[in-house]
């Protein structure tokens, strides 16, 4: 096991590095300038082009910049944002805490929920609610975020005014007010884009819990505890529950990444400062060092997840072999 | 009898499967026809005074911003919209099949090898593989379009097919079929593919919705389909500014992809049993 | 299913107890702004704003913390020594043709309480007409020769060449930067990132803080020599989408929203609110269909098909451009005569613009041979080849879009055939630098000053990407241009000249529409710098 994970995280390491290197190379590949941002806002002077490109090194071969771009994240800099005039650190600093917070809450909804609510169904396959249930998380998944996003602003915020429509904190509250009442004030802003990112993707988690579920529950061995005389709630979750969690579990590796970096249209809709809007306006403005900051973090968490799904099988399943 | 006549002959059987087969076909008749009979959804007959009219008998969904009638947009777009999901899908759940179940029974260096590969696949933002198609193509052919949508869309479901092998390889029917001798080949699809069989109908059914979208925000690109043409995804994208004014804009196209989805499961729900080696 | 209806009503009442704090705070500061915007504002500080950060949002946030010399006139008119207001300088006089003299007022003191002073003028343009820091500001005051400080309060401009844009140039372009703050800091912008990071002014706002992608507080200047500001805080939040923003604004969680923009669904939803009204503000936007005269990879050889002056006319004579505006913009946009903004003074007293007429435009293509043949409803030439086109438009505009889909079948009606090709914004505009395009969407953000004119439409202009040309028009311009007054009868014979030519068909001056809560009560919005009379409003309720 012990040298299975060290040839494994070698993988991880080496996955990484050639895909940040992919990267690179497609985003220069890729058509679009840099600075045609500004181009589209105003008029510009040749000799104010030409001393941007200078700035960001981008009158320089691609070789050139691929090692600048090397040595600085070895030395732990990812450059200046060419759009947001910022370090692309201070920026990922800062958006890192509301991406988290919002992927998080909503992990944990989606989860929670979704894998109870597969089992239900599951259960109870073919019965009235596991229709229901199936008709209600398809529709929910087949909305467009956007629009299930708008919606729920304009009745819990707009007409209920129940909750805020958008932004993570109150900008009239002061700074040095008690922590609770910020607390709150960020959990009220968190409500709506945490439920509409649940809505849209806890199809996903029902439906493959609910289909793997039922695979295990035809299983001889499941037929062997029921006579057995087990009882039922024991024969699901501690003999068949278990043998079902593949699925999920690799789908799990497969949304945290996704729920980091991959929440665009909610982030938007709800004017929430995460890295998912922040590495979309990157790659459309060819923000060069943004992008590659954003996609360096986003590079990241998928080899990681990928490494903890494996992990997370021989654990589960100590038959599986590593060879 | 042919196993793939013999299991769509069982799932047509079931209710659930004879349902969904209906819809579907119902959708797919009204695309293919619908349009014949209906008037031009390019055609803006009256920009100012007949825009965003609410469904009536002359219009039956309503009128766009642009007063092109809404029911011809959808039964138009139903054409590109059906096409692009049901190909795009097919081709990404058979590679996602096909991949997982190489790497999850095989194992090994064809496994680390093919699952860095997703990784780093999955590593990399779809955006930046389309934006290079860009550079290559001013305007993509449907074909490519289907194709690229296929082949970047498989690694999702390729992970899950291998996790799913991975344990299935342990089960005590297969080992018992590998000590009886059997080849790998039918191993894999005897045995292995039919207990996939429910996590990749589930991919292939919520692989609908996600392509029909994916395709309407590609075209915002440029790799979509060309501006007049109607499809159901950039329907719901267009209709976006009128959530609140002309509603009817988006809840119809989004009508047909629930609908669509709503029935490929029905019918991919009775399918999975039909193809159940030991029977429901 | 009693018990998914528990979970929804749970979420929605631990919501409804976490959302009270917030909302009484509200109510308890009824003296401050909440603007929400688009942009981020990343470096608001004269002459830090250069490249990528030459945007609106860093100079809506620096024209509250930082004056001018003098502000432009409501008349916008950049000829001449009249249309100004007094800012910083008192007054301002000529010694010669040459020469301008500014006397600074005497109150004028920085946030941090040292008087302004005539070494603040000089060091700032110095630095803005250093190259090396800044070589936008540097080119567009390349006139002045120098600059240079009378004792405390008074500074003199020295011109290279007599033109009507002198004060123009010498007080539009850079707002003063406090020199005694500045002057040890060395001329590297890293250098300033701890003054870009809490800026210090002279203006009726300073700075208070910045939540890096959500918004930026500023606090009134109780100090300001011009008067107390009437609002005591102003909050500038930032959300990207136009959507958020307007929810924003109907949730009563913004007070103020500038150019909320087309389609007319989001005016529609705005207008409709009792608690908002509507502001329109001239923009300096113009919107055209730009003919490319050049063939597309081929810039050496003519176009095929537009390069042939009855075919371009022929295509703005088949667009009922009114009806495009009255569809997309509402009343919140008009024909322009020219490619001349609503922000533009030249625009008073020009000539109206032709109306559509198929008839005429039919006949045209006819003329030069452009016929149906094969019954198909397009036009075709001797050869066969078809009269189709490739229309070049940025996906990120809803507007443009929809107006591409109209013109479209527009030009259809009389045979033309267009074929739209969206593309995203940075796509566009390699493609349109490059002239990869038959006709493009264009959007152009113009100058306050019609000299800028030059820059497209002019023969070498760097931004005629279109091989337009017509030596002609080019000398009138010049004429214009160093008139040393403000000379609208030379300024529209060469709009006419251009529209003669007919390079583009110049579709629509936009109007900004900005909505701001009614419970202010006076409310002014100044075009080119929308909120630079805000602390002049009286705070609310009063």
């Amino acid at each position: 096991m012990t040298a299975w994970l060290a040839r494994r995280i070698t993988q991880a390491v080496v996955t990484f590095g050639v895909a940040v290197a992919l990267m690179f190379v497609l985003m220069r590949l890729a058509p679009g300038d840099p600075l045609s941002r500004m181009q589209e806002d105003r008029m510009m002077d040749p000799a104010e082009i030409a001393k941007t490109r200078a700035i960001f090194k981008l009158d320089q071969p691609i070789h050139r910049q691929f090692a600048a771009f090397v040595k600085g994240v070895l030395r732990g800099d990812l450059g200046l944002s060419i759009e947001h005039g910022l370090p692309v650190n201070t920026l990922l600093a800062s958006r890192i805490g509301p991406t988290l917070l919002l992927g998080g809450a909503t992990i944990l909804l989606n989860f929670t929920l979704g894998l109870w609510l597969g089992v239900r169904q599951a259960v109870r396959r073919g019965s009235r609610e596991d229709r229901t249930l199936t008709a209600l998380s398809l529709a929910g998944y087949a909305t467009p975020s956007f629009w299930l996003g708008l919606v729920l602003a304009w009745l819990v915020g707009i007409k209920l005014h129940w909750l805020p429509v958008a932004g993570m904190q109150s900008p009239l509250l002061a700074p040095d007010a008690p922590w609770l009442a910020r607390a709150a004030d960020i959990g009220a802003h968190l409500v709506l884009p945490a439920l509409t990112l649940s809505i849209v993707t806890i199809a996903g988690t029902m439906r493959y819990q609910r289909a793997a579920l039922l695979e295990v529950l035809r299983l001889p061995y499941i037929g062997t505890a029921r006579a057995k005389g087990i009882p039922e709630r024991a024969v699901i979750w501690r003999h068949a529950w278990r043998n079902a969690l593949f699925p999920v579990i690799t789908l799990f590796g497969l949304w945290l990444p996704l729920l980091v970096t991959g929440a665009v249209f909610v982030e938007m809709v709800f004017a929430w400062p995460g890295l998912g809007s922040l590495a979309a306006g990157a790659a459309l403005g060819r923000d060069y060092p943004l992008v590659m900051g954003t996609a360096l973090l986003a590079a990241g968490l998928v080899v990681t997840a990928s490494l903890l799904t494996d992990v997370a099988y021989a654990l589960l399943d100590p038959r599986v072999r590593y060879t | 009898m042919n196993p793939v006549v013999d299991a769509l002959a069982r799932s047509w059987r079931d209710p659930r499967g004879r349902a969904g087969a209906i819809m579907l076909g119902a959708i797919a008749a009204g695309a293919a026809v619908g349009p014949i009979f209906l008037p031009d959804p390019l055609a803006q007959p009256c920009v100012l005074e007949c825009r965003n009219l609410a469904p009536s008998w002359a219009h039956p969904f309503g009128t766009d911003d642009l007063s092109r009638d809404i029911l011809s947009r959808v039964a138009t777009g139903g054409r590109i919209s059906l096409a692009v999901a049901t190909l795009a899908v097919g081709l990404s759940v058979t590679l996602g099949a096909a991949m997982g179940l190489v790497a999850g029974y095989w194992g090994g260096t064809v496994d680390a090898g093919l699952m860095r590969l997703v990784d780093a696949a999955l590593a990399i933002p779809r955006l930046f593989l389309l934006l290079l198609v860009l550079a290559v193509w001013d305007q993509v052919p449907m074909p490519v379009l289907i194709v690229l949508i296929g082949v970047t869309g498989w690694f999702g479901t390729g992970r899950l097919v291998r996790g799913e092998a991975l344990r299935l390889r342990e089960e005590s029917y297969v080992r018992a079929a590998e000590a009886l001798g059997a080849n790998r080949r039918r191993i894999i699809f005897r045995h292995l593919l039919p207990n996939t069989a429910g996590p990749l109908l589930v991919a292939a059914t919520l692989g609908v919705g996600d392509v029909i979208l994916l395709e309407a925000g590609l075209s915002f690109l440029g790799l979509g389909v060309p501006l007049p043409t109607p499809s159901w995804g950039g329907m719901i994208l267009d209709a976006k500014s009128l959530l609140f004014t002309a509603p009817w804009a988006g809840i119809f196209p989004g009508l047909a992809i629930v609908m669509t989805v709503l029935s490929a499961n029905l019918f991919g729900d009775a399918l999975r049993d039909a193809v159940d080696p030991r029977g429901a | 299913m009693p018990w998914t209806a528990h979970l929804v009503l749970a979420a929605a009442v631990a919501g409804v107890v976490a959302a009270r704090p917030p909302c009484a705070v509200a109510q308890q500061e009824p003296s401050s702004i909440v603007i929400v915007t688009g942009q981020q504002a990343t470096l608001p500080v004269p002459t830090l704003m250069e490249g990528p950060q030459a945007t609106l949002a860093n100079n809506e946030i620096s024209d509250h913390l930082f004056l001018r010399l003098a502000a432009i006139g409501p008349e916008l008119v950049t000829s001449g020594d009249r249309g100004f207001q007094p800012q910083l300088a008192r007054s301002w006089s000529r010694r010669d043709s040459l020469t301008l003299v500014f006397e600074l007022d005497p109150r004028a003191r920085w946030h941090d309480g040292a008087p302004v002073t005539a070494r603040d003028v000089t060091f700032t343009l110095k630095r803005a007409q250093d190259r090396s820091i800044a070589p936008r500001l540097a080119s567009v005051t390349a006139r002045i020769a120098r600059v240079e400080a009378e004792g405390d309060r008074r500074v003199v401009f020295r011109f290279r060449e007599v033109y009507s844009e002198q004060l123009y140039d010498a007080t539009f372009h850079v707002p003063i930067l406090p020199a005694h703050l500045l002057d040890g800091l060395g001329p590297s912008s890293s250098a300033w990132s701890a003054f870009a990071g809490r800026p210090v002014g002279s203006g009726p706002y300073r700075w208070v803080r910045r939540e890096e992608g959500q918004f930026i507080e500023l606090a009134a200047n109780h100090d300001f020599f011009l008067g107390r500001p009437g609002i005591e805080r102003v909050i500038v939040r930032v959300a990207v989408s136009s959507d958020a923003r307007i929810n924003l604004l109907l949730a009563g969680e913004a007070d103020a929203m500038d150019n909320i923009p087309p389609p007319t669904t989001n005016l529609a939803r705005v207008e409709a609110a009792p608690s908002l009204r509507l502001v329109p503000v001239p923009s300096n936007i113009l919107g055209y269909l730009l003919f490319n005269q050049r063939e597309p990879g081929h810039r050496d050889r003519p176009h095929p098909i537009l390069a042939d002056r009855d075919v371009r006319r022929a295509l703005i004579m088949a667009l009922d451009r009114d009806l495009l505006i009255r569809a997309v913009l509402g009343p919140y946009g008009h024909v322009p005569f020219g490619p001349v903004s609503s922000q533009l003074w030249i625009r008073h007293g020009a000539p109206r613009h032709s109306r559509q007429d198929q008839s005429t435009a039919r006949r045209l293509l006819a003329g030069r041979g452009w016929v149906d043949r094969n019954g198909d409803g397009i036009r075709e030439n001797r050869d066969g080849a078809p009269l189709s086109l490739r229309l070049l438009v940025s996906s990120s505009s809803v507007a443009r879009g929809q107006m591409a889909a109209i013109i479209q079948e527009q030009v259809r009606q009389v045979g033309v055939h267009v074929d739209v090709v969206r593309v995203e914004p940075a796509v566009w505009i390699e493609r349109r630098t490059s002239g990869d395009f038959d006709i493009d969407f264009s959007s152009a953000n113009l100058d306050p000053s019609p000299s800028g004119l030059a820059y497209s439409w002019s023969c070498g202009g760097p931004g005629n990407v279109g091989g337009y040309c017509d030596p002609g028009a080019d000398s009138l311009l010049q004429l214009a241009t160093a008139s040393p007054k403000a000379d609208r009868g030379l300024w529209h014979s060469f709009l006419r000249r251009v529209e003669e030519n007919s390079p583009a068909a110049f579709l629509y001056a936009q109007t900004f529409v900005f909505a701001v809560n009614r419970r202010f009560r006076e409310v002014s919005i100044r075009p080119v710098s929308s909120w630079s009379a805000l602390w002049r409003w009286p705070p609310p309720g009063s």
